[in-house]
């Protein structure tokens, strides 16, 4: 441990809180030559990271909003000028019956993920952060999922759930859940089960690595405390375990329920939003609408959509994360 | 801690540990086996759950490195990840020095891109990005993949970069200074050496994404010889009667790169997120 620990477990609502350079009020022409110089330098530092967000964040947004405005067929997206300016893309989006069921799939498959995730990462966090022996060799096991692409991900998975010779309803068949086997991931029924599972797999690190840097940060003394005090291992979960990880979890939260909202890794692969679009969400039909039927303007006019849901969500989550927890 | 913990306490810790990893292990364990057995033994309504002692064989390893271009895709995803991830670092280093140190403007724009970057859908992005690279002629080039993946992992990196790079006193680079170090100096000579976890946890978190991506790989490198693992993986899925050894046993080698690297440099990330950005 080379960094001291500079958490503060009772600190409430997150706010940057970083050391400042004090800035010089004086007006002398050599400190204000070296402000200059340090404004230079300041700009210069961030010029490629502005580069790099503006070159291939910024204007590939432009040309999206620029595309989800054209109407007529679109030739030649270089030059969308000669497609004349319309709303139809979006009355055509926001009038499809489809788009209610395309947000709550959105919503089910991403709250199907996060809520499970959350607390398995919880769950290990907290284990992990115990002292027993072996858990330096368990710690990176538990992680690992994270570093595992994917797309490899569900090809683990679209084998142990295939219909006629998975394991899953080979175990299942075994102790007796099930009587026939189920096809997971071609029954419109469970698909999204199917494809919520793997994600999962694939998220839950990421929250305990979260939580158990949160963790680690906490004095052992408060627990000692705590024991000296009488408290239960319930009690000292809530008022020394929550209180230190709860900023880090609901941002690790709204990080990962964003992920997950866009995320394309898994469905597309396991089912390309099928059966009969059990698992489409408005990332896929995204995909679908662009590279599949080649609706550009329907596609782009989706997409933003989509960010505003994203955005209305996020805002709304931003206050019911905060009334619960703060 | 541990001196209070007794005995039997911690070793029915280690128990619960192992159950929990166990059944959380599953996936790769299955993976392995259906590696290791032929099809013909996997292929029947009860499968062995170990590998039986008889049929256990390479075979899947050797044929699908004969039949599938594996080694050809790994060399591509190792190009764009290597490339993203030495490009993340560096770009994320100067934005995180700068944001940490100079108060600007640029740094709540910053904090917002973070947030905005992660809200714009990736299928969204992929439409404008492929119609600018299609424009410069760079589709099926392995550096469009490189440029997308590290502008994707750019707005992050940066920000877990401010918070390695707060973590340093001022005072020692003012000091530098002082003893006749440019700005420029003081930062490559003095901050930059304290700042190798940081480097580690940027690079490592740039190469796991990069190296998963399959997105934007698909969308842009249509050309199969341009393919990266990922994108070579999903096309076994999809296809009619799958080989599950074969693709097991590629997905396996395509985890072995990220799993060691992620093994050697997993402490950095995890100092990284109590530093880092996600810290309150």
């Amino acid at each position: 441990m080379t960094t001291e620990p500079q958490h503060t477990p009772r600190r409430g609502v997150a706010g940057p809180a970083t050391p400042r350079p004090p800035a010089a009020p004086e007006r002398s022409p050599a400190l204000r030559r070296e402000h200059r110089r340090r404004s230079v330098f300041a700009y210069l530092t961030l010029s490629p990271t502005l580069a790099i967000v503006g070159l291939l964040m910024a204007y590939p947004l432009y040309v999206a909003i620029d595309l989800s405005l054209r109407g007529g067929q679109i030739s030649d997206l270089l030059n969308l000028e000669q497609n004349p300016l319309t709303l139809d893309n979006y009355g055509d989006v926001l009038t499809d019956p489809g788009l209610v069921s395309d947000i709550v799939r959105s919503i089910v498959y991403t709250l199907g993920v996060v809520i499970p995730a959350f607390a398995l990462g919880l769950g290990l966090a907290v284990l992990l952060n115990k002292a027993f022996p072996g858990r330096r060799i368990i710690r990176p096991l538990v992680l690992l999922p994270w570093a595992v692409p994917g797309v490899v991900v569900s090809a683990a998975f679209a084998w142990m759930f295939d219909a006629s010779y998975g394991v899953v309803n080979y175990l299942l068949r075994t102790v007796g859940v099930i009587d026939g086997n189920v096809a997971w991931l071609v029954d419109s029924d469970t698909a999204m089960f199917a494809v919520i599972l793997p994600t999962i797999w694939k998220y839950y690190p990421f929250f305990v690595l979260v939580l158990l840097a949160q963790l680690q940060s906490v004095p052992k003394e408060l627990y000692e405390a705590a024991r000296v005090d009488g408290a239960s291992p319930l009690r000292q979960f809530t008022h020394v375990t929550w209180p230190a990880v709860r900023t880090a979890a609901s941002l690790a939260i709204v990080i990962t329920g964003i992920g997950v909202f866009r995320e394309f890794d898994f469905i597309f692969p396991l089912t390309g939003g099928g059966p009969n679009d059990a698992t489409q969400t408005l990332a896929i039909r995204i995909y679908n609408e662009a590279f599949q039927f080649f609706e550009m303007g329907t596609a782009a006019a989706l997409g933003i959509v989509t960010m505003a849901i994203c955005g209305a969500l996020l805002k709304a989550a931003g206050r019911s994360v905060r009334r619960e927890f703060g | 801690m541990s001196t209070t913990l007794s005995r039997t306490r911690r070793w029915s810790l280690l128990a619960l540990a192992i159950a929990v990893t166990s059944v959380l292990m599953f996936p790769i364990y299955w993976m392995i086996m259906t590696s290791v057995v032929p099809s013909e033994r996997l292929l029947v309504s009860d499968p062995p759950l170990v590998p039986p002692a008889d049929a256990t064989s390479f075979s899947a390893y050797t044929s699908v490195l004969r039949d599938v271009p594996v080694l050809e895709w790994m060399r591509n995803s190792a190009l764009t990840t290597v490339g993203a991830a030495v490009i993340s670092t560096v770009v994320s280093t100067l934005g995180g020095y700068s944001l940490s140190r100079f108060r600007s403007k640029g740094q709540q724009a910053m904090g917002f891109t973070l947030l905005f970057s992660r809200m714009l859908p990736g299928t969204l992005l992929i439409i404008p990005t492929f119609v600018l690279f299609a424009n410069f002629g760079m589709v099926n080039n392995l550096w469009s993949v490189t440029l997308v993946n590290t502008a994707a992992t750019v707005p992050f990196t940066t920000w877990l970069m401010k918070g390695f790079v707060d973590a340093v006193p001022v005072e020692i680079e003012q000091a530098a200074m002082i003893d006749g170090c440019g700005r420029a100096g003081a930062l490559w000579r003095v901050i930059v050496p304290l700042l190798k976890p940081g480097i580690a946890a940027t690079f490592t978190y740039a190469s796991i994404l990069t190296w998963g991506d399959f997105l934007f790989a698909r969308t842009l490198m249509g050309n199969p010889d341009g393919w990266t693992v990922t994108v070579g993986i999903a096309s076994f899925i999809g296809e009619f009667s799958v080989d599950w050894s074969g693709l097991m046993a590629v997905g396996l080698i395509s985890m072995v790169p990220m799993v060691v690297l992620f093994l050697f440099l997993e402490p950095f990330l995890t100092k990284g997120m109590a530093t880092g950005s996600v810290k309150g």
